[in-house]
């Protein structure tokens, strides 16, 4: 019997991907990837098929590359595969449950089906059910749950052996809005509190704005960019500012601030301001004008926030490839 | 959901111990196969599932146990000088009930991962594909050995309390096994390959029924019409395409106590040694090339 104790992985990159390659046939999954993945929650972004279920499964040896080379928690795919998925955990996309088992035997069985003994897989059980948030229920068959239940019995077997990294493939798919952010904070824990590194995939990139430490954008198997989240979110240095009051207020505000020389136009209740010009940019002039524009004509400043970009216009801007 | 103590604000609760890490014994892949071959062995006679799971096998298991508790009592009271059916044969007796287990119980061990899809899950852990595949073989294979066993060892218990000729009826218990090993090694195979492709179990059942007891029928029909027909090598040949005439076929050759309609002798023990083992490695290999190819989708 090889009994190997658990092993924290040590800081560098949890993930390394070069020139990672997957064509089926015509078909191109996956074209040429390199990336670097480190620990805390990385964010998978992309489009239905564009390849990011395939990375996955290259990373746990389920698939095998067509070329290129990846190493995972420092193991080699290639060569090294039972070793990952000793210390790795996925959920997958799809159903996965067998339905006349309950979540709380199904997860004990998972637990030893990585290796560990029948009173520690029964323990990380039930730890591991509490923290998904699955309680009374994990004793009847998951047949019968709804898919916020099954979503959380999926994370559940992904974490009982308690994985230094887990591939999370969609986790929210199918999930109500409050179930959705529900999982999406239990993401976020898993990658902060619990200290498991996070590979998350979604289509929906406002998601993974919110949880996301590092975002790869991958399109059409392309790597589109990979960044930290603060990046993409970058101030544009443009204002938001909001008045109480309808929209005449609005334009009143918005009409005095151009005629001190900003650019503005409305976005729904809110003026939005271009970048001020030089003289107006030093730190907190444009600011202080505002505050005293909104003063003199008796306005009550509601807001006046930096304007953001969003993910979203990461696809927008064109998406030069990388 | 667990409360969780926020930064700077009060502490967590008493019973919340937050995220513990597991820094005990990760078991090697020999023991994760045992593991796992275990619970197969258990879930094939509905052990460790629901109820209504268990009444299958119990029930099949019951009914071939039943025939030779009765010839045990028939031995040990009026004191014949042998057993009125040898081991191997009453086997080969029992064999509707045989094949109604093996394909009852196959799905269990091989649509379910399958058809649910929670097969990804097991190859995303360390056991690999082919491993796996063979694990759940092996399972079935010591299930049907076990439900072909358990009367064969009542009958001998019952030919010792009798006083009948102790190493005769080990050296025929011993043929019988060695046999049954064998014939469990090709009723899995075969029932395990076709409720792997078949996900339905009604689909998987009445496959295995087929290839297991309807075509089990047909074979014995030619090799009897054959025989009759005086065209021996022509009886003996057919026999190698079932499981069941293989064994019944084996055991003619090796004295077994098994009557064929032709006897097996000459060179066609060795070519039904060679079929059952390349069947049963045939079965093996596509089993492993099914688990494999639908674990990466």
């Amino acid at each position: 019997m090889a009994g190997v104790t658990g092993e924290q992985h040590g800081p560098g990159p949890v993930i390394t991907t070069a020139g990672l390659t997957k064509h089926y046939g015509a078909v191109h999954a996956l074209t040429d990837l390199t990336v670097q993945v480190g620990s805390g929650v990385t964010g998978l972004v992309g489009a239905n098929g564009a390849g990011k279920s395939t990375l996955i499964k290259i990373l746990l040896g389920l698939l095998e590359p067509t070329g290129g080379q990846a190493s995972v928690l420092g193991h080699d795919i290639e060569h090294a595969g039972q070793e990952i998925r000793r210390v790795v955990g996925y959920m997958p996309e799809h159903d996965c449950l067998p339905p006349d088992v309950s979540a709380s035997d199904f997860t004990v069985h998972m637990a030893r089906m990585s290796g560990l003994g029948a009173s520690a897989a029964r323990e990380r059980a039930a730890d591991v059910l509490r923290h998904v948030g699955l309680d009374e229920e994990r004793y009847r068959p998951m047949g019968g749950y709804s898919t916020g239940m099954k979503q959380r019995a999926k994370l559940a077997q992904a974490l009982a052996h308690d994985p230094q990294l887990v591939f999370l493939d969609e986790p929210t798919n199918g999930l109500d809005p409050a179930a959705r952010n529900d999982m999406l904070r239990l993401v976020q824990r898993i990658g902060s509190e619990f200290g498991i590194a996070v590979l998350v995939t979604s289509h929906l990139l406002g998601e993974l704005e919110q949880v996301s430490d590092h975002v790869i954008v991958l399109d059409g198997g392309h790597l589109l960019r990979s960044s930290a989240t603060g990046d993409f979110l970058q101030q544009t240095g443009s204002l938001l500012v909001e008045v109480v009051g309808t929209e005449t207020e609005r334009d009143r505000l918005g009409e005095a601030l151009a005629r001190l020389g900003l650019t503005c136009r409305p976005r729904g209740a809110m003026v939005a301001i271009d970048p001020p010009p030089p003289e107006l940019a030093a730190e907190g002039v444009a600011h202080d004008l505002i505050r005293d524009v909104a003063a003199e004509l008796g306005l009550g400043l509601m807001r006046l926030q930096p304007d953001r970009r969003h993910l979203e216009d990461v696809f927008l801007d064109g998406g030069a490839r990388v | 959901m667990s409360e969780v103590s926020q930064p700077g604000g009060r502490p967590g609760v008493i019973h919340d111990l937050g995220y513990r890490h597991y820094d005990g014994v990760r078991e090697g892949t020999a023991t994760i196969a045992r593991t796992l071959f275990v619970t197969g062995l258990r879930h094939a006679y509905g052990l460790g599932r629901s109820g209504k799971s268990k009444v299958m096998p119990f029930l099949l298991l019951g009914m071939s146990v039943l025939p030779a508790l009765i010839v045990v009592g028939v031995v040990v009271l009026t004191g014949l000088s042998s057993l009125p059916v040898a081991y191997a044969d009453y086997t080969n007796q029992t064999q509707l009930l045989v094949s109604l287990f093996a394909a009852a119980q196959a799905p269990v061990l091989f649509s379910r991962d399958l058809r649910h899809r929670s097969i990804v899950l097991y190859l995303a852990r360390p056991l690999a594909a082919p491993v796996f595949a063979l694990v759940r073989w092996l399972s079935l294979t010591v299930a049907v050995w076990l439900f072909m066993s358990v009367p064969t060892l009542l009958l001998y218990v019952g030919a010792m309390l009798a006083g009948l000729d102790k190493s005769d009826q080990t050296t025929s218990l011993l043929k019988a096994v060695v046999l049954q090993v064998l014939l469990a090694m090709l009723i899995a195979g075969i029932t395990g390959l076709i409720s792997s492709v078949s996900l339905r179990r009604g689909f998987a059942v009445v496959g295995s029924v087929m290839a297991l007891i309807v075509l089990t029928g047909v074979i014995t029909a030619v090799q009897a019409i054959s025989a009759d027909q005086d065209a021996d090598a022509a009886s003996t040949t057919v026999g190698l395409l079932s499981p069941w005439s293989l064994y019944s076929g084996l055991a003619n050759a090796w004295d077994a106590g098994i009557d064929t309609f032709v006897p097996v002798d000459g060179a066609w023990p060795l070519a039904y040694a060679l079929v059952a083992v390349l069947l049963v490695a045939t079965c093996l290999l596509g089993l492993v090339a099914r688990f494999r190819k639908v674990g990466s989708r």
